[in-house]
């Protein structure tokens, strides 16, 4: 048997551990949750398209009129009557030593119009209309870039990062706390072989899982739509944003795997590192360019073929404090990350060959 | 062809600030050998070593001519049954076993056939498709012996085999060391229990405190018995007066008070002497009430040897 | 006569109360995890926070060393609310922290080493055993947050005078109702991730992750439906709200209320203590 049959024999043996464990659940839940987000978004469109059409559609031209500045009543008056309309009273507080609140309105309206596209919320203060949002319910542009920062912020930052912790430090260090890592310890096997055989089982999973839950949640985001503006996406770009995501997921996989499966051998409590390296990826934005690319998360971002836009209610001073690095090139970003992975590999390895079965200290 | 001995050269293990095994020198031969000591003696260490699931600090260990830190070549020769309750999660007692054949090669075939040969041979066949989680505590250890020995080793490493199994099975066990062992191969076993593994070993390593007290045939170790020093409980009410009397007998090398006020705890290394000498005390007009010796089996000299030669 | 009723006897002497048998556990949960380093660099570490907010008391009131500065000045160091909401916000970062490493190590060893059945054995009934566990963790977490948000509470109090204790006493119950519900909320999470996994290592991830995926998911909820009331689902977002509550501070209208918070919050937690009667059984049966 040589040694990549061996790594195969070892990835088929504990796939199935890796993928139909009980306490990968959680695992499976992270990967699909955006999906079902999109497609109850998509859903709950299509719901509030039916509820609020017939008459209690107003004429796009009508809501256009509505000025900043006008009167409820003269709102009111040129638009009809409001899908939905709710006043509320300001709060006489218990404590109020600040004398701001004193030029707080009394009374705030709110108002919401539907033009058999876009939803209109108004909003009243005393009687005056201070401000005006219109938003179509289903916006391809918008939930492009809305999926986008789902995808950064939450899929590669926070799914893929919890989900690669809980499935590759499984690989080890959980076998050593449930006491059946002697078990692989007495195979026939070297241990640099069983390391990148319990890692490709984990790669392959997360990847199967992560890669799968983005496509899934990407085409839940995209197939909603219009089908005339889907159908151009997919002769333009489409195909190319869909590669990419999956790429990265499953990019990312590769990386923070890597990292875990050496913390669960290097050290006792692998949560440390975990923390560490969360808030060392948190805080990457405004990290001077060199530090930054020190991160896994850098490179997949670069992958990303949609940049995100920094949210409207950050504040300024962060604002101002985030400078990103210019992304690298793809080439770069992946030649990069798996070079991060070799080297983590090969310390792991070399940690591996000197581990000892020492259940007792677990 | 690998050399037919199993050798440590100067072996130590410390975990820590804590001794495993201190300046191990072995040439283990083929055939059964029990490593016998008291709990935390240091025989599971022993066999970790031999098995590289731990490393020494310092010295060198073969097996058969092979280095614990090659697991591609030497579990290739050796099959080991820890004492560790747990095998993979969720594994049947026949997945436990196979899975360990799917990593030596064999084809598939082949792996099934040896993974049920192994497991009727432990007498488990029933119960083969449960999981081992459900498993009595005889079971587990059944299917950890079924596991080493499905690939047929030429070193069997076996820690604390015969606990938990009951007087049937272990008569069967028994049997299969045995036959391994008479055919030019190793096995090696632990036990807290001379008297357990006595009948049936080839030889025995006395181990206590890390430290290796005693190596040998049986029969040699058994033939100390007969040369190390007796132990007698006393029971008298003058208990100090007894003491001061014995010291001045040449035979005494020891007299302790026996726990909880029971007497003398006396070690003489002729017991006619002692007897004479008690029955002078007696005459002297000294009540001694009883005189129970102590290590009458062959318990006695492992305590002797184990206890720190006292 | 049966054998035993001539050589048995019952104890029929004084019994400690339930409450002291209860104590036993968390007396030498409390020993254990004080014994462990990183606890105590972390129980330092979150001092420092109370201490800063400690000068900032004292310059709040002592109007003299910033009387050259403008009116705005007045505002920043008024001690309100706010003050102690900011406060209890960055103290339970810590008191998260220490949860993550000391939680998990309550139940996860007792289930990996089948110690259950051995506490079950005992007078204990299964929520005396929650119970105990969560004193624990009662115990250790309050250290950094009743314990210094009270003090500084004491603080103000003291240096302001009666006025400003009568009109704002409801600050002192708001620290330590808020905190006694966040303190409740984190065991419960530490004790079902650990039950869950078993693992103590795994566990304190899960911890972290209980928080950091809900607070990811609402606002993944948030920015695809375009809504706001999400944030509820976000379990930082939805303590710090009840805190804002408790302490009368102001919550932007648009986003979820203290009280759908607390509800939120409640919901969870009985979902945590279900997973948690579900899983710490004495005996497992394997089929």
């Amino acid at each position: 048997m040589t040694p990549y049959q061996q790594i195969w024999t070892i990835a088929r043996l504990e796939l199935g551990r890796v993928f139909f464990s009980k306490r990968s659940f959680w695992v499976y839940i992270l990967a699909i949750f955006p999906s079902i987000i999109f497609l109850g978004h998509a859903l709950e469109a299509n719901l509030k398209k039916r509820n609020w059409g017939g008459d209690r559609v107003t004429a796009a031209e009508l809501l256009d009129k509505v000025q900043s500045g006008m009167t409820d009543e003269q709102v009111l008056a040129l638009a009809g009557k409001p899908v939905s309309d709710t006043t509320r009273k300001r709060r006489v507080r218990r404590n109020d030593e600040d004398p701001e609140a004193e030029k707080q309105p009394e009374v705030r309206r709110y108002v919401m119009y539907f033009d058999g596209k876009r939803r209109v919320d108004l909003r009243f203060e005393d009687g005056k209309l201070v401000s005006r949002n219109a938003r179509e319910l289903m916006n391809f542009e918008d939930d492009r870039r809305v999926y986008a920062t789902m995808f950064q912020f939450f899929y590669l930052r926070l799914g893929i990062f919890f989900g690669c912790l809980g499935i590759f430090i499984n690989l080890f260090r959980g076998e050593m706390l449930d006491r059946s890592l002697h078990f692989w310890f007495l195979a026939p096997v070297k241990r640099e072989v069983l390391l990148l055989g319990k890692y490709l089982a984990g790669l392959i999973a997360a990847a199967f899982i992560f890669g799968t839950g983005a496509l899934l949640s990407f085409l839940s985001m995209v197939l909603p739509h219009d089908p005339n503006e889907v159908a151009t996406y997919w002769q333009t770009i489409g195909p190319e944003h869909a590669f990419w995501y999956v790429a990265a997921a499953a990019l990312g996989c590769v990386g923070y795997g890597s990292v875990f499966l050496a913390a669960g051998l290097l050290l006792r409590n692998p949560i440390l590192p975990a923390i560490v390296m969360l808030i060392w990826e948190s805080i990457n934005g405004f990290l001077p360019d060199v530090m930054q690319k020190l991160s896994v998360l850098h490179y997949l971002q670069s992958l990303c073929p949609v940049p995100v836009p920094l949210p409207n209610d950050m504040p300024a001073v962060l604002k101002m404090l985030l400078a990103p690095a210019a992304p690298s090139s793809v080439p770069v970003a992946v030649l990069g990350l798996l070079a991060v992975t070799a080297l983590v590999l090969f310390a792991a390895m070399q940690s591996v060959k000197r581990l000892e079965i020492n259940y007792g200290t677990e | 062809m690998s050399a037919p001995e199993i050798v440590f050269d100067n072996v130590s293990k410390f975990y820590g600030e804590v001794l495993g095994v201190n300046r191990v020198d072995l040439h283990i031969p083929p055939g059964i050998t029990s490593l016998v000591g008291p709990n935390g003696s240091g025989k599971t260490t022993l066999m970790n070593l031999m098995t590289g699931l731990i490393h020494p600090n310092s010295g060198v260990i073969q097996v058969r001519g092979l280095s614990p830190y090659a697991p591609e070549k030497l579990m290739r020769i050796l099959g080991y049954a820890t004492q560790y309750d747990a095998g993979p999660r969720g594994a049947t007692g026949f997945e436990f076993v196979h899975t360990g054949l799917v990593l030596f090669g064999f084809p598939k075939a082949e792996c099934e056939r040896r993974a049920w040969q192994a497991i009727e041979r432990l007498g488990l066949t029933a119960a083969a498709k449960r999981k081992v989680a459900g498993y009595s505590k005889g079971m587990r250890q059944r299917i950890r012996l079924a596991q080493a020995i499905a690939h047929d080793p030429e070193v069997l490493i076996l820690d604390e085999p015969l606990n938990g199994l009951d007087p049937l099975v272990r008569a069967e066990t028994i049997a299969l060391f045995r036959d391994y062992g008479a055919n030019g191969r190793h096995v090696i076993l632990s036990s807290h229990v001379l008297q357990e593994v006595d009948v049936f070993s080839d030889q025995v390593i006395l181990i206590s405190n890390g430290m290796i007290v005693a190596e040998g045939q049986i029969k040699s170790v058994r033939e100390e018995i007969h040369e190390h020093p007796s132990q007698f409980l006393l029971h008298c009410r003058d208990a100090s007066r007894v003491a001061s009397l014995l010291f001045a007998e040449p035979h005494i090398s020891e007299i302790k008070l026996a726990p909880e006020g029971a007497g003398l705890l006396v070690l003489t290394r002729n017991r006619e002497a002692f007897a004479a000498a008690l029955e002078r005390i007696a005459l002297s007009g000294i009540d001694i009430d009883g005189v129970i010796p102590t290590d009458e089996n062959v318990d006695a000299l492992y305590e002797y040897l184990i206890g720190g030669g006292k | 006569m049966a054998v035993y009723r001539r050589g048995y006897q019952r104890y029929d002497g004084a019994l400690t109360s339930h409450f002291a048998r209860l104590m036993v556990m968390p007396r030498f949960s409390w020993e254990r995890i004080l014994s462990r380093r990183f606890v105590v660099i972390l129980l330092v570490v979150s001092l420092f926070w109370p201490l800063l907010c400690a000068g900032f008391i004292y310059l709040s009131n002592h109007s003299e060393l910033w009387q050259g500065f403008g009116g705005g000045i007045k505002k920043f160091l008024a001690i309100n609310g706010n003050f102690f909401s900011i406060f209890m916000n960055v103290q339970s970062t810590f008191a998260l922290i220490l949860a993550s490493v000391a939680g998990p190590d309550l139940v996860a060893p007792d289930l990996a080493n089948n110690a259950l059945p051995l506490y079950f054995s005992r007078p204990l009934t299964r929520w005396d055993y929650i119970l105990s566990r969560m004193i624990v963790l009662l115990g250790i977490l309050s250290l950094v947050t009743i314990v210094p948000g009270l003090l500084l509470f004491g603080m103000q109090a003291s240096i302001a005078g009666g006025d400003w204790f009568a009109n704002n006493w409801f600050l002192g119950t708001g620290i330590f109702i808020g905190f006694t519900l966040y303190i409740a909320m984190v065991s419960l999470v530490a004790m079902a991730s650990s039950a869950y996994v078993k693992w103590r290592v795994v566990a304190g991830a899960l911890v972290l992750a209980f928080f950091f995926l809900l607070a990811g998911a609402a606002e993944m909820v948030n920015s695809i439906f375009r809504v706001d009331w999400a944030s509820a689902l976000n379990p930082t977002y939805a303590i710090n709200a009840v805190w804002k509550g408790l302490l009368d501070v102001e919550i932007p209208e648009d986003k979820p209320g203290a009280w759908e918070c607390a509800t939120v919050i409640l919901g969870l937690s009985g979902g945590l203590l279900a997973l948690l009667a579900r899983k710490l059984r004495a005996v497992e049966v394997v089929k």
